[in-house]
């Protein structure tokens, strides 16, 4: 047993001898590699320009998936499942809700099936974190291998990429479908709050505000749901602790300021609808705080904690810490009924005073690795088949963003409902809609409130 | 040429642990001093710190953080060594690690996840007390039942959590000690001479066996001040947030929409730096005045030592994890399969196969990275961790190497993930733009190492080297000395070290998100883009999902060892040669 062991380790040492000089030179050579990485980097900043072209012809010529060889690189055709590799497309987009992920799901098998196309939902818990991304990408000088294609966005992170060129533009006219969004006549299409979209974003879906309770605990507390913003404070200081907003750096926490504010400031309502002027913003934020600072006390947990996500807002409703919420999409809340989320006491109303509507979009990274594949999987995604399939309450929900003008009978079709589920929202009842402030009122009611209320991280 | 092998992987260790983290570092330093080009910002000042002064509450979110970290490594210390002290000549003790380590294996953000389900206002403790009659008034934030948990102003219900959780680490990290061979004999005929010197058992235990036991495990309780002074999940999903602790200000900073936010929380990470050596040095006080008083303690000759206090301490700890892991279990493995469960029904009014369908729909491609991840990122670290070992035997360094190295160590624990890990994801954007896998290796070792060589350097260290002298004089090599003594004999603590480097892997979330850009979907990033979500029952899928994984790890961990030595009893072999040298050299 020791004998033959012995005699191999005798010839590997006689072999380490061999190497013995380089086993010290690997030392010095580790040493001068981390010297090197240290130096690169340093000084990487002051050569982000020189630096991108090495990169891009690196990442070309090493492409790694996106396009396997240069015959399949361009086509845009349909292609057989065995003809080629299959493209990937990453999508990056919320991944907090079962419906939405449901509907990528469903998304994906389509594409693979019709174009193959491998589609990957990348679930984000935030979607800034793919905006960073992104950004970083662009620091490092990344102009072809992104590892972001589509991202699902509006508002807030739609500005802040546009801002810093994080978009490829003027790229939607040339989705086929997008033409039955008919964005001649619909300016929603094409302007996301109030910002242009410059072709950098294409229509997903759309969503108007809705507020919904718990019949039991209303019954309980002999209340009715409240219909105007007046009513919704009366309605805190009869239940304190039943109601409370996300902090305004989530989407409905902005909107329910956004919503308050232009209730609040009817006579004023001219001035939301241009860019914000310092006497504009202190004419409304007046009767806002007036407000706030009555309702802030008689919330959940006081107001002194506020919460993060408007998720928690539908989770604080299904465990029953709240007895009322909104939504800006009214069709999750059924869908969360079916799925248990939610209990079947809940009902759905719009508010009296007018609702805040808006639409959501796709964006196309400038630095996507397959922008061709993930134009086609745009392409799918506004087609009357795929809007339908979304719009249904037992997937998702998602107001369509086709204009039912465009399309033929059969098409228009596959757009009618089921019947009406008891928690959903009424759609025969009119309800007025307000269209949303201009971009630049979000920032300055958003920078206000924190100044007020405190940085809540 | 096994040497030369030995000293490579101490110098690979060094460089994974240094350069990714240096790398990071300078890509925060930049930030903090003005410096970010992609945002325009190309003058070096002191402006964002000026900036940060300003910020309101940043005093308090220094203290959260500190009181917070601190509070919770010096109870989860005290909680750690009452409950050894209690149970260590008793048959206790063996079930101990059997009821803690499910809580190790657990990831911090499923911990205080599955903390919410049960302390939570609507949670099951208030169900428990709560008539049916008055469910609709009593769920509310401001009723009389209205816990001070979670998100209380003072940071209490971080502190209880991260308790909870740094507890079991501490005595998992003092029992691998304690079950040396060589240390286990030494403290048994120290506690036989205390026995018969009438100490009590606790005494003997606190005042003979603790100080070593504490010297032993004192670099992994420095990481654990680190760690809990800097961790973001837990006070993010339970602290508060008007204001948060420091490491939750930088977490936000860095993800704010408003890019140029990234400079402050540049700075703010600097700070938490130093917030985190703040911490250290406070410890490191405590510490002294404790030995201080405690040597005076040990010779003053008093038989007992707090019997009763710290046996009653004990068995209320113990009975506190009992019913919190009871709980626990319940209400999540319930709200996985619950259909409606109105407050504050006890259970759920029907029970559906639903939510795990939904997650299991798409599972298999996160599993699967999981697993091939964390398999790969543990197993290399083992095996650079032991070589790295071996080679302190081997080639002993120089002192400043050691220090270079212990210091290397901190590194990836002292720096906040966020900010380091930004600074990664740009180097890597510049090195092998498309080498994801590869990256997202690299950034789950700089974590993992650390925690597998101090899991391993405390078994290794405390090796009795006899062994290996008696093989070498026998004439083996240090090859053969290596695999065929060191390896058998080590065989537990290296399994339980691979355990925990693949449970750490399994937890990771912000290292895989950020160096993959999300292209390799794990468990963790699942569960945690979940917890955000709007369903507390697909939450709770994950999170037995989530618990499953790592337990499975150290099942192996505990079962191989066993398995091993009785497949190898049958043999002739090395081993059991080796393991009745051991047992004459044990004196059996």
């Amino acid at each position: 047993m020791i004998l033959p062991n012995r005699l191999l380790v005798l010839r590997l040492e006689d072999k380490a001898t061999m190497f013995g000089v380089s086993a010290i030179r690997i030392r010095q050579v580790i040493a001068v590699l981390m010297l090197m990485l240290f130096a690169s980097f340093a000084s990487k900043a002051n050569q982000i320009a020189t630096n991108q072209i090495t990169t891009n012809q690196l990442t070309t010529s090493q492409s790694p998936h996106a396009t396997p060889t240069p015959a399949k690189s361009a086509s845009t055709r349909r292609v057989t499942s065995d003809e080629i590799e299959p493209q990937t497309v990453r999508f990056h987009a919320w991944g907090g809700s079962a419906q939405v992920n449901g509907y990528l799901q469903w998304v994906s098998e389509q594409v693979k099936k019709e174009y193959n196309i491998n589609l990957q939902h990348v679930k984000l818990a935030d979607t800034s974190d793919a905006v960073s991304r992104v950004l970083a990408e662009k620091a490092a000088g990344n102009h072809s291998e992104g590892s972001v294609d589509l991202i699902w966005i509006n508002g807030e992170n739609f500005a802040a990429m546009k801002q810093h060129g994080l978009l490829e533009p003027e790229w939607v006219s040339s989705i086929e479908n997008f033409a039955l969004t008919n964005p001649q006549q619909n300016a929603a299409m094409v302007t996301d709050f109030g910002e242009a979209t410059l072709g950098m974003e294409a229509p997903w879906g759309k969503a108007s505000m809705v507020f919904y309770y718990r019949q039991s605990h209303l019954e309980a507390l002999s209340l009715k749901a409240p219909t105007t913003i007046e009513a919704l404070l009366t309605f805190a200081q009869k239940a304190p602790g039943r109601f409370t907003y996300p902090i305004p750096n989530d989407y409905l926490g902005i909107t329910f300021l956004k919503y308050a504010a232009l209730t609040l400031n009817k006579e004023y309502l001219d001035d939301f609808y241009s860019p914000v002027s310092p006497e504009a913003l202190a004419r409304v934020l007046l009767a806002l705080w007036q407000y706030l600072d009555k309702l802030h006390p008689l919330m959940w947990r006081k107001g002194q904690t506020m919460l993060r996500q408007a998720s928690q807002l539908q989770r604080l409703m299904g465990s029953g810490e709240l007895s009322l919420a909104f939504s800006f999409t009214a069709a999750e809340i059924p869908s969360a009924v079916e799925r248990f989320d939610l209990p079947l006491d809940i009902r759905t109303y719009a508010m009296h005073d007018g609702s805040l509507a808006n639409v959501h979009f796709i964006g196309l990274t400038f630095n996507a690795a397959s922008k061709n594949a993930a134009k086609t999987v745009v392409n799918f995604l506004l087609s009357p088949e795929a809007q339908a399939q979304k719009q249904k309450l037992t997937v998702w929900g998602d107001d369509t963003v086709l204009d039912m003008t465009q399309l033929n009978q059969a098409q228009r079709q596959l757009f009618i409902q089921d019947t009406p589920h008891a928690s959903a929202l009424d759609k025969t009842l009119s309800t007025p809609l307000l269209a949303e402030p201009h971009a630049s009122w979000t920032d300055a009611l958003r920078d206000a409130w924190f100044k007020r209320y405190g940085a809540r991280y | 040429m096994f040497t030369r092998l030995t000293v490579l992987a101490r110098w690979i260790l060094l460089v994974v642990l240094v350069v990714p983290v240096v790398a990071g570092l300078i890509g925060v330093v930049f930030p903090a001093l003005g410096y970010f080009p992609v945002l325009g910002a190309t003058t070096f000042s002191f402006d964002v710190f000026k900036q940060l002064n300003s910020v309101d509450g940043l005093g308090r979110m220094v203290w959260l953080s500190l009181f917070t970290g601190l509070g919770a490594t010096l109870l989860s210390i005290a909680g750690a060594f009452f409950l050894l002290a209690a149970s260590y000549q008793t048959k206790a003790f063996r079930y101990l690690q059997g009821l803690l380590s499910p809580l190790l294996a657990l990831p911090h953000a499923a911990t205080a996840i599955a903390l919410l389900f049960v302390i939570s206002p609507s949670g099951i403790i208030a169900r428990l007390f709560t008539a049916s009659g008055e469910g609709v008034m009593v769920s509310a934030g401001m009723s009389k039942w209205s816990f001070a948990f979670p998100y209380d102003e003072l940071g209490l219900s971080v502190l209880f959590a991260l308790t909870l959780k740094e507890l079991p680490f501490v005595v998992l990290m003092a029992m691998s000690v304690m079950s040396q061979p060589q240390l286990s004999h030494k403290f048994k005929s120290y506690l036989a001479i205390g026995a018969s010197c009438g100490y009590t058992p606790i005494a003997s235990f606190m005042k003979l066996v603790l100080p070593l036991v504490y010297r032993q495990i004192r670099l992994p309780l420095l990481a654990v001040v680190v760690f809990a002074t800097s961790n973001v999940e837990i006070p993010l999903i339970l602290g508060p947030n008007n204001p948060s602790t420091l490491s939750v200000a930088v977490f936000y900073w860095f993800n704010h929409i408003d890019l140029s936010l990234r400079l402050l929380g540049s700075a703010a990470a600097i700070l938490q730096v130093g917030v985190s050596c703040l911490a250290l040095l406070t410890f490191i006080f405590v510490e002294k005045i404790v030995s201080k008083v405690a040597s005076s303690q040990r010779i003053q000759g008093t038989r007992t030592f707090f019997d009763f206090f710290i046996i009653t301490k004990a068995a209320g700890i113990v009975g506190l994890y009992v019913v919190l892991c009871g709980l626990v279990v319940y209400s999540v493995i319930m709200h996985s399969v619950a259909q409606y469960w109105v407050f504050p029904a006890l259970y759920p009014s029907g029970l559906t196969l639903l939510h795990w369908q939904t997650v299991l729909g798409g599972m298999l491609p996160p599993i699967v990275n999981t697993l091939l991840l964390g398999v790969a990122v543990s197993v290399s670290s083992v095996i650079i961790v032991l070589l790295a070992l071996e080679s302190e035997l081997l080639k002993p360094t120089k002192s400043t190497m050691t220090l270079v190295l212990s210091l290397a160590l901190f590194l990836p624990l002292l720096v906040p993930g966020v900010a380091f890990l930004y600074g990664l994801v740009w180097l890597q954007q510049i090195v092998l733009a498309s080498a994801t896998w590869f990256h997202t290796f690299i950034a789950h070792l700089v974590y993992v190492l650390p925690y597998v060589f101090m899991a391993l350097a405390v078994a290794y260290r405390k090796f009795d080297n006899r062994y290996a002298m008696v093989a070498q004089s026998l004439g083996k090599t240090p090859w053969q000395v290596f695999t065929h003594v060191k390896l058998p004999l080590l065989t537990s603590p290296i399994l339980v070290a691979w355990a925990l480097g693949a449970s750490i892997s399994f937890s990771q979330y912000l290292p895989t998100l950020l160096a993959s850009g999300g292209t390799l979907p794990t468990i963790t990033t699942e569960a945690v883009a979940s917890a955000s979500g709007n369903s507390s029952r697909v939450t709770a899928v994950y999170l037995i999902i989530q618990a499953l994984l790592p337990l499975v790890a150290f099942i192996i961990a505990w079962w191989a060892p066993t398995l091993l030595v009785n497949r190898k009893r049958g043999e002739n072999g090395v081993l059991s040669s080796v393991s009745k040298e051991s047992e004459v050299l044990n004196g059996k």
